[in-house]
């Protein structure tokens, strides 16, 4: 079972604000969850580790592009309008550096 | 005239070939259904105001010469396919107001090709989900028993087709989210081998899983969708091309894990999954069975694998550059409230799943294993299909659950016990009806070789006839 207290470490890791009830019952639905997919913690035999399995892996190889800009993600303007505050060409974001702290 | 909403796209295509019908009919036949019945359905997040007007330049493009098996013809398009200009939420309040600033690798080659896209459709959030119960603009239901669900996550692409909104529709497919709506709703659905299909523009959810494929009438209808669709593509290095798996050779024989369906399956949907084998036995294909000692796993490592990968793919969402963004007290809470405010219950579950197996003291107990399981059932399959020219299952347990009536997540993920596995080993997987149980369709789902869609398409043509 996994408790109240692990719920709120993972919550926290995961930046996700939780209430009370949203931790209890996610601490139920985690823990049934984990039971059923922990048959792969029990997996003991020669079936190999990632490390080893990915290296002969005949998909895996490096994929270059030359260093050209092109249109990919959208123009512009298209961009600066998603954000959720935007002032001219900026994005208005939380002040987190205090001008006097430095001073002090 | 006939209701042309109820052609498959290759019938479509012939008569506006041939001059009797044009693409601006085709849309208008299926907008009226889409009035009439949409609200009680809730298939489509939204209906674009320009359908007409894609299809009467659909139209002009016919007129100046042009010719493709797609060219007019009205799909309905998931709700995590970026299309240029037109808002994309993945059901999600997350993203209710977010604008596509460029088109899906998907949608490029559908607009090269002269489709016409009809909407949005409902789905589960970020595709979590074999429901689209976990929507957060409400349930889809199923167009042929709406007291049932239509399956997820593509719900609303499978439900538009199922009720003629759309001749056909691009869904996304991480666990099953094409065949498992296709067989609920009557439908062919296909998942293309990993790699086949450009993921450049689809909302990831587990980018090692996740794959765009297409919902129709018929198999010949999503094989002309398939190749309109796939590709090698720069902006997915993921892409494969014809060569990167070696051409099968056919072997007449169907293999059956008989291991796999000793319990846990309904006794009507393995009546029809024999009826089906008898079927290909009548078109010379011998059925042998196979044995799959690590698939019983399959399912433990898709729940480790996916809620891993969304749980990273799912971080980019802080509410700073794009969607939705609340204030909290501090920057971090910023992040956590936006987050809890915009992801509904499902979504946040897998974040903390993720979350969990991927910390530290339990990364090696899950999600290390989770992988090493993958690989020998990847291993396992491959090594089947030597032997085989398809692996055959029935697509779901059961026919379509009512709504609300898997209100417990493990026994919502149970239903995708049978198509978790081709995303875990990357191959090519459809689902074909398979006739119904009371009325209710089931499907069967066929796995081929790495990159051979080939056969898939070859087998459900026989089956169709």
């Amino acid at each position: 079972m996994i408790s109240i207290e692990e719920i709120r470490n993972l919550s926290a890791l995961a930046r996700l604000t939780l209430t009370p009830a949203e931790e209890e019952a996610l601490s139920k639905d985690i823990s049934n969850i984990l039971d059923y997919v922990g048959q792969v913690s029990a997996v003991t035999d020669g079936r190999r580790a990632p490390s080893a399995a990915a290296a002969d892996g005949a998909l895996l190889r490096n994929v270059m592009r030359d260093d050209i800009p092109t249109k990919t993600l959208g123009d512009r303007e298209s961009l600066l309008n998603a954000f959720p505050k935007r002032e001219g060409d900026f994005n208005v974001v939380r002040k987190i550096l205090d001008k006097d702290a430095g001073a002090q | 005239m006939p209701e042309l909403n109820k052609l498959s796209i290759l019938e479509a295509q012939a008569k506006m070939e041939a001059g009797e019908i044009t693409a601006v009919d085709l849309a208008r036949a299926c907008l009226p259904e889409i009035e009439k019945n949409n609200k009680e359905l809730n298939i489509f997040l939204e209906v674009f105001s320009d359908v007409e007007a894609q299809a009467a330049e659909a139209d002009k493009r016919r007129a100046a010469g042009e010719k493709h098996p797609l060219l007019g013809i009205p799909l309905a398009i998931k709700d995590n396919i970026l299309i240029e200009g037109r808002t994309a939420s993945a059901a999600s309040k997350m993203l209710e107001h977010y604008v596509a600033t460029y088109d899906a690798t998907v949608i490029k080659k559908l607009k090269e090709a002269g489709a016409v896209f009809i909407g949005r459709t409902n789905m589960d959030e970020f595709a979590m989900g074999g429901s689209t119960e976990n929507s957060a603009y409400g349930a889809t239901k199923n167009p042929l028993d709406p007291t049932r669900v239509p399956g997820g996550s593509s719900g609303g692409s499978a439900a538009a087709v199922a009720a003629h909104m759309a001749l056909g529709a691009i869904g996304t497919d991480t666990g099953g989210s094409i065949r498992e709506p296709a067989a609920f709703c009557g439908l062919v659905g296909m998942k293309p081998t990993y790699g086949a299909v450009s993921r450049s523009g689809l909302i990831a959810m587990g980018s090692s899983l996740d794959q765009a494929g297409p919902l129709a009438h018929s198999v010949a209808d999503t094989e002309a969708i398939f190749n309109t669709i796939r590709g090698l593509d720069a902006l997915d290095s993921t892409t494969i091309t014809d060569t990167t798996y070696p051409k099968a050779t056919l072997k007449k024989k169907i293999g059956v894990p008989r291991h796999l369906l000793k319990e846990g399956v309904d006794k009507d949907v393995l009546r029809l999954f024999e009826q089906s084998l008898e079927k290909l036995k009548a078109e010379g294909y011998d059925i042998v069975n196979i044995d799959l000692p690590s698939a019983p796993l399959a399912l433990s490592a898709y729940y480790v694998i996916m809620p891993a990968e969304v749980s990273t793919n799912l971080a980019r969402f802080d509410g700073v550059r794009y969607g939705l963004s609340t204030k909290g007290t501090t920057l971090a809470d910023d992040y956590a409230v936006t987050r809890a405010e915009g992801f509904g219950a499902e979504v946040r579950r897998r974040i903390m799943l993720g979350t969990y197996v991927l910390s530290a003291g339990y990364y090696d107990a899950y999600y290390g294993k989770a992988v090493a399981v993958r690989n020998a059932i990847a291993k396992e399959y491959s090594a089947a299909l030597a032997n085989v020219d398809a692996i055959a299952v029935p697509t779901a347990p059961s026919v379509a659950p009512k709504l609300g009536e898997k209100s417990d997540p493990l026994s919502m993920y149970l239903l995708d016990v049978f198509t978790v596995t081709a995303n875990i080993t990357g191959h090519p997987a459809i689902s074909l009806p398979m006739g119904t149980v009371d009325s209710l369709p089931v499907g069967l789902q066929l796995t081929t070789a790495m990159g051979d869609e080939a056969t898939l398409f070859m087998l459900g043509k026989l089956l169709e006839r």
